[in-house]
């Protein structure tokens, strides 16, 4: 206490104070030599000979005071910061309802914020994980018909030579499949494969971690090489280096393992090998197979512009040399980040960001409001404060210290919340909706923004708070006088929540809607009764099974073996699943007889290949006509089932037995039709879950149009399919003892339901969250300003109760204010969310955009909430014991 | 400082010097010097140059701490005086100095 009194009160320069106490040491030894006897003048001159150099012993003594004082004003810092963060804590402890509010609301803010940054920094951000990314582009061919097209090979051959800007160009096909590879140990398994060119790995420019990648000598060695991905190589190998150099039987053939990259290289696919697909001969051919997506590495120093132009000057000389297949076509280059992530991606991303902003923002607010109403509380307490001495500078910094300490439990707590929201966000994401290339990921760069976030938002919410509350207990707690009424800044902070208000009806009303919509399509009649059903693809690889004879020989093999296994009810097949994918695609139909139709007008059918028992193992009725049947050969007549819609559509409400259908596929006019008799009319089976004209449908019997690529269908005897895969695996596998047979895709009907209203779920949940999240914040602004009122106006309904006023009185006084507030925002919010309605109405499905039970709705639960979050203030209000409440004033 | 100067401080002894000194009492520089002057009678010669970084370094260390007083002439002076880790910080080098004399003596008897 002395110590600092002294410098604080008595704050003397170090300088001074070293030359006043030289002074009078030179003045006190001068005064002994004289009384020694010594001349005065002489006497001096001696004092001051004996300190010395003076100028350096004064430096060197200002010096060591300077640095005294420099550290004790750091020391008193630190310990006036650990008083504070002390005390502030043992305030917050005090008060456990208002830290867990408020901590919660912080918690909340930053952590959706902290996954959107995620999401922004995976997109926009970081750049990609491969060495010198800035060199490295996405070529297309460019042509009038498209501006990014796939690029055939020997294009890409020819650009790799004739380029002088660039590096290395490099491939790989545009879809990922699978390969069949066979283990030691019998079994077949369905591997992610992706076919690249030899130059792939190094215009990307990733080292191998194991072995080597792809060199140009492989592609006229003509190499049947792999490379694997570490993921893939650690968990499926262990991480085995010995496993290069090995072969692997992949579909039926050998490849030899070259090399492991990293899993960085599935920037353009997701994958587990990368087999070479070597371009050997300068096969015509492949100078219009336009098939592969190309990246390419610029030389160092080249910029895109230069890049550009060379390119053009490439396509010009190619285009000249090879006139029927290069003319009008040029190269269109992007950098490789931009092409990965897209445009519509950065600005949804930016858009997100935009909106867990404004979020974060009504936090902000939310907490402001309640530390407001928690200062008013303690007014008194910060006024004794002030008047024991504590600077106002002193008692903001003890306030900001308290919120800084909120807003680091929240930033804590909010960590945990982005952590949680990003382990469970990415299973639900509809796949596709990301692209490879994005990967979220809870790393230090989300836990740093989560710190900064909560700083930002400490010194935000807890700045006029302080201030406030300084500026009251200066004025006007000590003549003990409190009578203030919500001025202008109470008018704000009522607009402020009216606004939050709106913003959650507004979003609950669209929650509602979209899970209104979610209902209705899992709801949907399929159109199929069986419960369960498994399903996979069955796909004999290569060309095993020329004839229709022997690939009908293999599915009724297998299906022989399937019926045996324990459990199996039935099996069918068929190249369409209910909800799912359509292999056979969509078909001319058009009924023999009938006048001809315009291209336009011309009914077309979704055409579904299945054996007989497909209707059986579905469960699917026949409700005119017969199924089909084994004696529906190839060789018999061709026949046809078609389905209600077809009837209705095509028909025109005919008998439909007998009528005869000729049959095209879209897209090949030139093909001669098949003519089909119909002898069935199969229920009708929905296509896509929210379709609104049903699907037409024509079923065609598997025997008289054979197809390699099939899904099998085993519906159990009772319970859940999925209990079967693993006996139907090994019951394909008695049959397919090459292992040639690709099994893959595993499901059940249901899962195949689920997949397809997967991006309405998504819609759904995250509308859904969003209204969660702006309802509560919306409540706990109502809390707080309602909490911050009723404390200001202690005195006020003291003074009433005291003249009379009845505790329903008081109540009435407070719901009334609150009312005004809650009604006002939610009259707003209605009336936003009739407009939101009609633009919504696309993303709907069999709910109207004004749907009168999700309005209804959404005023109950805004009523529910809004009841529990004035509950706690209203109690205080009618509470108050009016002596005690005027006595304490 | 060379051995043909007998009466030369031995490094660090002047610290020790100055809170003995100040365990008397609270104490302005000058009267320091003279303390000591007068105690050691002239046996030890202590350079004034030294002596104020020496006070300023062990206020720094929180040894000492000093006050504005008055001085005998009626004007302000800085008054030095022992704090609590200053005087545990003497009786650990009056006890250093103690068992370094005892040595030093041992190998003399010899």
């Amino acid at each position: 206490m002395r110590r600092s009194l002294r410098s604080w009160l008595w704050r003397i320069p170090v300088d001074e104070e070293v030359d006043e106490e030289l002074a009078l040491h030179v003045e006190l030894r001068t005064r002994e030599l004289v009384e020694r006897g010594m001349d005065p003048a002489a006497a001096r001159r001696m004092a001051i000979d004996r300190l010395g150099d003076v100028a350096r012993l004064k430096r060197s003594c200002v010096d060591l005071g300077r640095k005294r004082e420099r550290e004790m004003r750091l020391t008193r810092w630190i310990e006036e910061c650990r008083d504070d963060v002390t005390f502030a804590i043992r305030q917050l402890r005090r008060a456990p309802a208002f830290t867990l509010v408020a901590a919660a609301t912080l918690a909340l803010g930053i952590g959706a914020n902290s996954a959107i940054f995620a999401l922004v920094d995976a997109t926009l951000l970081r750049p990609l994980p491969l060495p010198e990314p800035d060199r490295l582009v996405m070529a297309w061919e460019q042509s009038p018909a498209s501006p990014r097209g796939r690029v055939a090979p020997l294009n890409m051959l020819d650009w790799n030579e004739r380029s002088r800007t660039f590096a290395r160009f490099g491939g790989c096909a545009s879809n990922v499949g699978g390969m069949v590879m066979a283990g030691a140990d019998g079994t077949a398994e369905t591997v992610d494969r992706q076919w690249v060119t030899s130059g792939f790995f190094d215009a990307l420019g990733v080292r191998p971690v194991a072995g080597r990648t792809f060199l140009p000598d492989d592609d006229t060695k003509r190499l049947n090489g792999v490379v694997l991905t570490e993921t893939f190589w650690r968990t499926r190998f262990n991480a085995d280096p010995t496993v290069i150099g090995r072969d692997l039987r992949l579909d039926g053939d050998l490849y030899t393992v070259v090399g492991v990259v990293p899993d960085a290289a599935q920037l353009l696919a997701r994958t587990s090998i990368w087999a070479l697909r070597p371009i050997p001969a300068r096969h015509p051919a492949l100078r219009t197979a336009y098939a592969l997506r190309v990246v390419g590495r610029m030389k160092p120093g080249v910029t895109l512009e230069q890049a550009r132009s060379d390119m053009a000057s490439v396509a010009d000389g190619l285009a000249r040399e090879f006139p029927q297949s290069n003319t009008g076509r040029s190269v269109a280059i992007e950098p490789l980040h931009g092409a990965l992530v897209g445009s519509e991606l950065r600005v949804t991303s930016l858009l997100f960001l935009g909106v867990v902003g404004v979020v974060l923002l009504i936090c902000c607010a939310n907490v402001a409001n309640l530390l407001l109403a928690r200062a008013t509380v303690r007014t008194r307490e910060l006024a004794i404060r002030s008047a024991l001495g504590a600077g106002r500078r002193r008692v903001i910094r003890q306030l900001l210290t308290e919120s800084f300490v909120l807003s680091a439990i929240g930033g804590a707590l909010g960590i945990g919340v982005g952590a949680m929201i990003l382990e469970v966000a990415p299973s639900m994401i509809p796949e596709g909706l990301l692209p490879g290339a994005v990967t979220l990921a809870f790393d230090g760069r989300v836990v740093f923004f989560c710190a900064a976030a909560a700083m930002l938002v400490g010194v935000l919410f807890g700045l006029a708070p302080a201030w406030q509350a300084t500026e009251l207990s200066s004025t006007l707690a000590m003549t003990s006088d409190s009578r203030t009424t919500t001025g202008r800044g109470g008018r704000l902070r009522g607009l402020l929540v009216g606004a939050e208000v709106a913003t959650a009806v507004l979003l609950l009303v669209g929650a509602g809607l979209l899970l209104r919509t979610l209902l209705n399509l899992e709801r949907v009649d399929r159109g199929y009764r069986a419960d369960s059903v498994l399903t996979m693809v069955v796909d004999p690889l290569g060309d095993k099974y020329p004839t229709t004879a022997a690939l009908m020989q293999f599915f009724g093999d297998i299906e022989r073996e399937v019926k045996a296994v324990p459990g199996v009810a039935s099996v069918g097949w068929a190249s369409t699943l209910p909800l799912g994918p359509s292999y056979a695609g969509n078909w001319f139909a058009e009924i023999v007889g009938d006048p001809p139709a315009s291209e336009r007008d011309r009914p077309v059918a979704d055409k579904q290949i299945v054996s007989p028992e497909y209707f059986e193992a579905l469960d699917l009725p026949v409700v005119a006509g017969r199924a089909f049947t084994d004696r529906d050969r190839e060789e018999s007549v061709q026949v046809c089932i078609v389905s209600e819609a077809f009837v209705r559509q095509v028909l025109g409400g005919r008998a439909p037995v007998g009528h005869r259908v000729s049959m095209r596929p879209v897209g090949r006019p030139q093909q001669a039709p098949v003519v089909r008799e119909i002898v069935g009319v199969a229920r009708q089976v929905k296509g896509r879950p929210d379709e609104v004209d049903a699907l037409v449908q024509v079923y065609v019997p598997l025997a008289q149009d054979a197809m390699d690529d099939m899904f099998m269908v085993v519906r159990p005897a009772s319970g859940d399919a999925g209990a079967l895969a693993s006996g139907v695996r090994a019951a394909i596998g008695r049959v397919d003892k090459e292992q040639l047979v690709s099994v893959r895709g595993l499901m059940t009907l249901d899962d195949i339901a689920r997949d397809a209203t997967a991006r309405y779920r998504f819609r759904a949940l995250l509308v859904v969250t969003f209204a969660g999240l702006a309802l509560l914040l919306a409540m706990i602004g109502v809390f707080g300003i309602l909490a911050y009122s009723v404390q200001q106006r202690m005195r006020d309904f003291a003074v009433r109760r005291a003249l009379g006023a009845r505790s329903s009185d008081v109540l009435r006084l407070v719901l009334e204010s609150a009312g005004r507030v809650v009604g006002a925002g939610a009259l707003v919010g209605l009336a936003l969310s009739v407009v939101l309605g009609r633009t919504l109405e696309r993303l709907l499905f069999g709910v109207a955009p004004l749907d009168p039970l999700t309005f209804v709705a959404v005023g109950g639960m805004l009523l529910v909430t809004a009841g529990v979050a004035v509950v706690a203030p209203a109690w205080r209000a009618t509470r108050i014991d009016p002596a005690t409440a005027l006595r304490s004033e | 400082m060379s051995a043909k100067s007998p009466n030369a401080l031995l490094h660090g002894t002047l610290d020790a010097l100055i809170l003995k000194t100040l365990a008397g009492g609270p104490r302005h520089g000058y009267a320091v010097a003279r303390f000591i002057e007068d105690t050691t009678g002239d046996a030890l010669l202590v350079e004034e140059g030294s002596l104020y970084p020496a006070l300023y370094r062990l206020e720094r260390r929180g040894w000492v701490e000093a006050e504005w007083g008055i001085s005998e002439l009626g004007r302000r002076a800085k008054l030095y005086s022992l704090t609590r880790e200053g005087r545990v910080q003497l009786d650990a080098e009056v006890a250093a100095w103690r068992r370094f004399a005892a040595g030093v003596a041992k190998v003399f008897a010899t």
